[in-house]
């Protein structure tokens, strides 16, 4: 899901620990903003957007992190709203919601220790591509 | 680009396979769902029932409760329905009020029965009540108003009294939402043409008793918390009309007799 390559120069330590930062910004966030998803994208997006004009390598990470939260932030709401509908009864408890919320946490989950590992080894001036947001951060994120 | 929206389908794929896999399990029973739901149910219907206790005694008279029980055993056999399941509470009151409470009960006030004319009118006020225990309407207007978290902690005993008073207040006080008050209205109508029971004195029997007078008296508890009693008169009778069969007494007239003889 997540590879390792080559970035096309070298980071240098100042670069690798603010690329390896947006990753650690999103992870704090999930912690501190649950249950409300907002928050999670709100963070990631300021620390984007103070860090839109560093160089490419930071510039790159910082968009890979926030675009993950979009997604996540979408399966997040619905969860959160429908949670908020069974607590105050206006939809039942069913397998179907239940079903969601663990396929919701099993996403999480799974972004979490992606985003863990993406912080460890850009932090170590590795560049991690994930699966999909990497490509699509490729077209966006222009040199 | 194409390479990325293949990727996008695939994730959204695996999003909805996922999600539709783990529907096929059985959560509900695999995490006790439903046990729970039915404990907390039980629990939360024998602490309201005591704080009714409170306020008044619950007749125990076999000429009240057996004609009562009759009343109720035939509505419930001739609308499939569980009679082992659903408790009848008659308390002492001047209240003319009767409502449904979670696991099953069903509380009359002596004051609704002695304000009905005859048992067509009592049994048309008993089937509504039933209706909102087969529904499922009571937890669901607790859960609505109360929060499902404020329930279940009373039930573990983490609540205060008053805040026992403020449940018993919201369902012996306040009507249903106007679209679940309607529902069990037709549903009322329902069993009692089942029960070749007429249903046309439970509509006049909300006609009878104007909202006005309703407000003069604090006692007419009923009516003045279903307000728009003349429209739920009109489709009950516009309901009733499209299925007119026999209709019998299930109790005799000196049965009914007695029993409001018993409770002046």
């Amino acid at each position: 899901m997540n590879t390792i390559t080559h970035f096309y120069y070298s980071p240098n330590e100042y670069e690798s620990e603010k690329a390896s930062n947006s990753y650690l910004m999103s992870l704090i966030a999930v912690i501190a903003g649950l249950p409300f998803p907002i928050i999670n994208l709100i963070a990631t997006f300021a620390f984007y957007l103070g860090n839109r004009k560093g160089t490419y390598f930071v510039r790159w990470h910082c968009t890979q992190a926030l675009l993950s939260q979009f997604s996540l932030l979408l399966m997040n709401s619905v969860a959160f709203w429908w949670s908020i509908s069974v607590l105050f009864g206006l939809e039942n408890l069913s397998n179907s919601f239940i079903a969601y919320l663990i396929t919701v946490f099993l996403f999480n989950l799974t972004e979490f220790v992606a985003t863990i590992y993406s912080a460890i080894n850009t932090r170590k001036g590795l560049h991690v591509k994930w699966w999909f947001y990497g490509d699509l951060t490729n077209m966006i994120c222009s040199s | 680009m194409k390479n990325i929206l293949l990727q996008l389908v695939l994730l959204v794929l695996l999003f909805f396979a996922l999600w539709l896999g783990l529907s096929k399990i059985d959560w509900m029973e695999l995490l006790n769902v439903n046990y729970l739901t039915s404990k907390t149910q039980q629990k939360l219907g024998e602490l309201i029932l005591d704080q009714i206790k409170n306020s008044g005694e619950e007749n125990h008279d076999l000429k009240v409760t057996l004609p009562l029980d009759s009343l109720l055993t035939a509505i419930c056999i001739s609308n499939a329905i569980d009679r082992s399941q659903i408790q009848l509470h008659v308390i002492k009151s001047e209240e003319v009020n009767a409502f449904a409470l979670p696991n099953h009960q069903l509380v009359i006030y002596s004051g609704l029965i002695l304000e009905t004319r005859n048992q067509a009118e009592l049994s048309g006020v008993i089937c509504h009540e039933i209706a909102h225990i087969e529904l499922d309407h009571v937890m669901n207007k607790l859960i609505k108003e109360v929060g499902i978290s404020v329930l279940i902690s009373t039930t573990t005993g983490n609540s205060g009294s008053n805040l026992m008073v403020n449940i018993l207040k919201t369902l012996s006080s306040t009507a249903y939402d106007r679209d679940l008050e309607r529902d069990a209205d037709i549903r009322a109508v329902d069993y009692l043409i089942r029960a070749n029971i007429d249903p046309i004195p439970f509509a006049r029997f909300l006609r009878r008793i104007p909202e006005s007078k309703s407000a003069i008296d604090p006692h007419l508890t009923w009516l003045s918390t279903h307000p728009d009693a003349e429209e739920r008169a009109d489709y009950i009778i516009e309901f009733a009309g499209e299925a007119y069969g026999e209709y019998q007494p299930v109790l005799s007239p000196e049965t009914w007799k007695n029993l409001q003889h018993q409770l002046k």
